[in-house]
C-alpha cells in the first residue's frame, strides 16, 4: 500500500471508530489498534500511541454533548479520574518496556472481554429509580449521588452511588489498560459503574466518556515524548474521528442502540481472535 | 377521566420544574466545559488541515516522526508540515488538561476543598505525564 492509501484507509476506519465510539460509549481504540496492526501493518506501539490520540478526539467530541445535556456526573468523574490517570501513566510505562508479543496477547484478551460486555440487557425504569437506605460514608462525604434527565422516559432520575472503593479500584485497572493498550477503557468502566456502583446506564456511559479523554491524555504525552506518535497517522485519525463523532452523537438520539451493539460485539470478537492468532504467529506456533 | 388527565398534567409540570432546577444549578460549568472540549477539537482539526495544506504546497513527504516539544517553535516559524501536524496533535492532548484546570477553578470558586484537592491530584498526574520522560 502507498502511504496515501494507508492514510485514507485510516481516516475511514477512524470515521467508523468515532461513529461507533460516541454511539456506544466507548473510545473506539478497541477497533483502531487491531485495524492499524492487522490491516495497515503499523508497529503495535505506534498503533497504540495513534489510537490514544483518536480516543481523546472521540471522548472530547462526544463528552462535550453529554456534559451540555447534563448526563455526566462531574463529581463522580473527578473522583474516579484520580484512579484512571495514575493507572494510565503506569500502563504507558509498562507498554514501553514489554515486548510486542505481550501487547498482542493482552489486547486479544481485553477485546474479547469488551465483546462480551457489549451484549447487555436493556435497563428498565425500575432499575433506574432511586433506592432507599443509608449512603456509604465516602459517597456522602464526596457528595457523589446525583440526578439526570432521561430524554427517552421524559423523567428525572435521582440515583445513589454505591461501593465507591470498588469503583475506584476498577477505574485504576481501566486506566492501566488504557495506557497499556491505547483503548479508552469504557467497556470496563461502564459495567463497573452500572453494576457495582449502581449508576444508571446513560449516566454511566456519559461519565465514562468524559473520563476517557483525561485518562488517554495522561498516557498520550508519554508516547509522544518517546517519538511514537506518527503525526500524519494521528492527524488522519483525529479528522476521521471528528467527522464520525459529529454524526454519531446526532444518531444516538433516535436509533436502536441494542442492534448496533450486537453487530459491534461480533465484530470485536473477530478482531480479538485475529489479534490472538497474530500473537501465536509471533511466538512461532502458527 | 378528567382527574386522570389533570394528574398527568401535574406530573408533567413537576418533571419540567425538576428539569429546570437540575439544568439551572449546573448550567455555567457544564456550558464552559462543553465549549472547551468542542473548541479544542475544532482548533486541533484546523491546525492539522493547515499542516496537510503545507504538505501539498511544499510538495513535501508526509512526516512520520513527531517533532519533540523543545524544537517545535523553530519548526512552526519555518512553516514545516511536521511542525503543524505535531502542533495539532499537541492541541488535542492539551484539551482535556485545560478542562481539568477549569474544573479546578470552578471547585475553588465554590470553596469545595475536597474537590479542589482531588482535581489538584489529577492535574499533578497530568503534569507528571508531561515531564516524566520529556
Amino acid at each position: 500500500m502507498s502511504p496515501v492509501e494507508v492514510l485514507l484507509l485510516l481516516a475511514l476506519a477512524a470515521f467508523f471508530a468515532g461513529l461507533g465510539g460516541s454511539y456506544l460509549g466507548i473510545g473506539g481504540g478497541v477497533f483502531l489498534v487491531p485495524f492499524m496492526t492487522l490491516v495497515l501493518a503499523v508497529d503495535i506501539k505506534r498503533a497504540i500511541a495513534t489510537s490514544l490520540i483518536g480516543v481523546i478526539a472521540t471522548s472530547s467530541g462526544a463528552a462535550s454533548v453529554y456534559v451540555r445535556d447534563h448526563l455526566t456526573n462531574l463529581r463522580l468523574a473527578m473522583f474516579l479520574e484520580v484512579a484512571t490517570t495514575i493507572g494510565a501513566i503506569t500502563g504507558a510505562l509498562v507498554a514501553l518496556l514489554v515486548p510486542a508479543v505481550f501487547l498482542y496477547v493482552a489486547f486479544g484478551a481485553v477485546v474479547l472481554y469488551a465483546a462480551a460486555t457489549m451484549v447487555r440487557v436493556r435497563e428498565t425504569a425500575k432499575e433506574r429509580s432511586y433506592r432507599g437506605g443509608a449512603e456509604p460514608a465516602l459517597v456522602k462525604r464526596l457528595n457523589l449521588s446525583s440526578v439526570y434527565f432521561d430524554q427517552e422516559d421524559q423523567a428525572v432520575y435521582r440515583y445513589r452511588v454505591d461501593r465507591p472503593g470498588a469503583g475506584f479500584g476498577v477505574s485504576a485497572a481501566a486506566g492501566l489498560f488504557s495506557g497499556l493498550l491505547g483503548v479508552g477503557g469504557g467497556f470496563i468502566k461502564v459495567p463497573a459503574m452500572n453494576i457495582l456502583m449502581r449508576v444508571p446506564m446513560k449516566a454511566a456511559v456519559a461519565t465514562s466518556n468524559f473520563m476517557i479523554g483525561v485518562t488517554a491524555a495522561a498516557s498520550a504525552f508519554i508516547y509522544y515524548s518517546q517519538g511514537l506518535v506518527d503525526p500524519s497517522l494521528a492527524a488522519m485519525v483525529i479528522i476521521g474521528v471528528f467527522t464520525g463523532t459529529n454524526l454519531g452523537t446526532r444518531l444516538l438520539v433516535r436509533a436502536k442502540a441494542a442492534n448496533v451493539r450486537f453487530v459491534f460485539a461480533i465484530f470485536l470478537a473477530v478482531l480479538g481472535i485475529a489479534m490472538a492468532v497474530r500473537a501465536l504467529g509471533f511466538s512461532g506456533v502458527v | 377521566m378528567i382527574a386522570a388527565r389533570a394528574g398527568i398534567r401535574l406530573v408533567q409540570h413537576r418533571i419540567a420544574a425538576l428539569r429546570r432546577a437540575v439544568v439551572g444549578e449546573v448550567e455555567d460549568t457544564n456550558r464552559l466545559i462543553y465549549h472547551v472540549l468542542r473548541g479544542g477539537v475544532l482548533v486541533s482539526v484546523a491546525v492539522l488541515l493547515f499542516g496537510f495544506i503545507l504538505v501539498g504546497a511544499k510538495s513535501a513527504a508526509l512526516p512520520d516522526h513527531s517533532v519533540p516539544t523543545r524544537s517545535l517553535i523553530p519548526q512552526l516559524v519555518e512553516f514545516t508540515p511536521a511542525g503543524f501536524l505535531s502542533l495539532g496533535v499537541l492541541v488535542l492532548i492539551a484539551t482535556p488538561m485545560v478542562r481539568v484546570l477549569l474544573s479546578l477553578l470552578s471547585f475553588a470558586e465554590d470553596r469545595d476543598r475536597t474537590y479542589v484537592l482531588m482535581t489538584g491530584i489529577v492535574l499533578v498526574n497530568l503534569l507528571i505525564s508531561v515531564f516524566l520522560l520529556a
